[in-house]
């Protein structure tokens, strides 16, 4: 009988804990969502029929919508852009971003489609609060490895990435630094210029 | 009574070479008597390798703080945990990426921030979340060289 109680008293005081932790995160729950991504994509890219030369386009879009779900372009942008992000207007902030994910996607979509089963193996996770980071480590098909990690906030209460690093460098930093320097030395109306001109030369 | 007037001015000259030998050595040891005008921030990174306490921490090449301490950081895997003082004046939004760079190609190593945009300022004892690690450049030399496994 004692026993019983004890065993009753002890699940009363865990559920109790779980109770008044709202904000904790069940173990592994970022590295469950990036990884739901990362499947989708490796089942567009190894889509066959998807492959052929005609269906180029719908390739890309199905790429673009299953990466969207996870990816924050506007955190993205908006911490590329760093310290000059409130001097644009909101109109040349939304026009920023479209060129920022276009750009993104022109300069990464064709590296993602060369994948060639190259495997994942998720690695460590750390949550703080509205802030969490995933690393893990792409192994290729003749066995080199490299670290990509994630650095993810939650919004609205869902898991979105703003940051991507491979191999410790990271994707925001190398943006910052130059648009920065353009933004500094010749202004907004040429940063814009130059997006488009780089978007439009990776997507050829 | 001469005696002691001579005794008295040696005493003096003695205090004054003490204090000025107290003076240059907390101003070549760059030591803060007073910390008044500096605020701490930390920041955690894979590797720091290279950095050393004392190193500058700067944006776009000013100088607006110091590395006061690096330590590990045994609660995430070992990484490294850097304690910046950062002057009263230098505000960094918490956005901020903080990286480990280096002088020329073999030259020392320090912090570098690249301000972010975000509305949140950090205030002492913040942490600057985004990160990047001490590029190993013998090691990508020499992968370069011997051709990476």
């Amino acid at each position: 009988m004692k026993l019983i109680f004890t065993v009753i008293s002890i699940c009363c005081i865990f559920y109790l804990t779980a109770l008044a932790w709202p904000g904790k995160v069940t173990a592994g729950e970022v590295a469950v969502e990036v990884k739901k991504t990362v499947d989708a994509v490796v089942v567009i890219v190894t889509d066959n029929d998807l492959k052929k030369k005609q269906n180029g386009q719908k390739r890309r879009a199905a790429l673009k919508q299953a990466i969207g779900r996870i990816f924050d372009y506007t955190e993205m942008a908006r911490r590329s852009m760093g310290a000059h992000w409130k001097e644009l207007t909101l109109v040349q902030q939304k026009e920023f971003t479209d060129l920022f994910a276009s750009l993104l996607e022109n300069t990464y979509g064709g590296k993602i489609e060369s994948y060639n089963n190259e495997k994942v193996l998720y690695g460590k996770e750390s949550v703080e609060g509205t802030h969490a980071e995933l690393e893990s480590r792409v192994i290729t098909a003749r066995g080199n490895d490299y670290t990509l990690g994630y650095r993810l906030l939650r919004k609205e209460g869902r898991w979105m990435v703003y940051d991507v690093y491979i191999e410790g460098v990271s994707l925001i930093s190398n943006y910052r630094t130059q648009f920065n320097k353009i933004f500094n030395e010749r202004g907004y109306s040429e940063l814009v210029k130059k997006l488009r001109a780089k978007s439009a030369e990776q997507a050829e | 009574m001469k005696k002691a007037s001579v005794e008295a001015v040696v005493g003096v000259f003695m205090l004054v070479g003490i204090l000025s030998l107290a003076y240059l050595s907390i101003r070549l040891g760059k030591l803060e008597l007073m910390g008044g005008d500096f605020y701490d921030l930390s920041a955690t990174f894979n590797s720091v390798s290279g950095l050393k306490s004392g190193a500058s921490v700067e944006i776009a090449g000013v100088e607006i703080g110091r590395v006061d301490r690096i330590e590990l950081d045994p609660s995430r895997g070992y990484m490294a945990r850097v304690l910046l003082r950062v002057r009263t004046g230098a505000k960094l939004t918490d956005d901020s990426i903080a990286s480990v760079r280096t002088r020329g190609i073999i030259g020392d190593k320090y912090i570098l921030i690249k301000p972010g945009g975000s509305d949140k300022i950090l205030l002492g004892g913040g942490k600057i979340r985004e990160t990047e690690s001490a590029v190993d450049l013998e090691q990508l030399i020499s992968e370069y060289i011997h051709g990476k496994i």
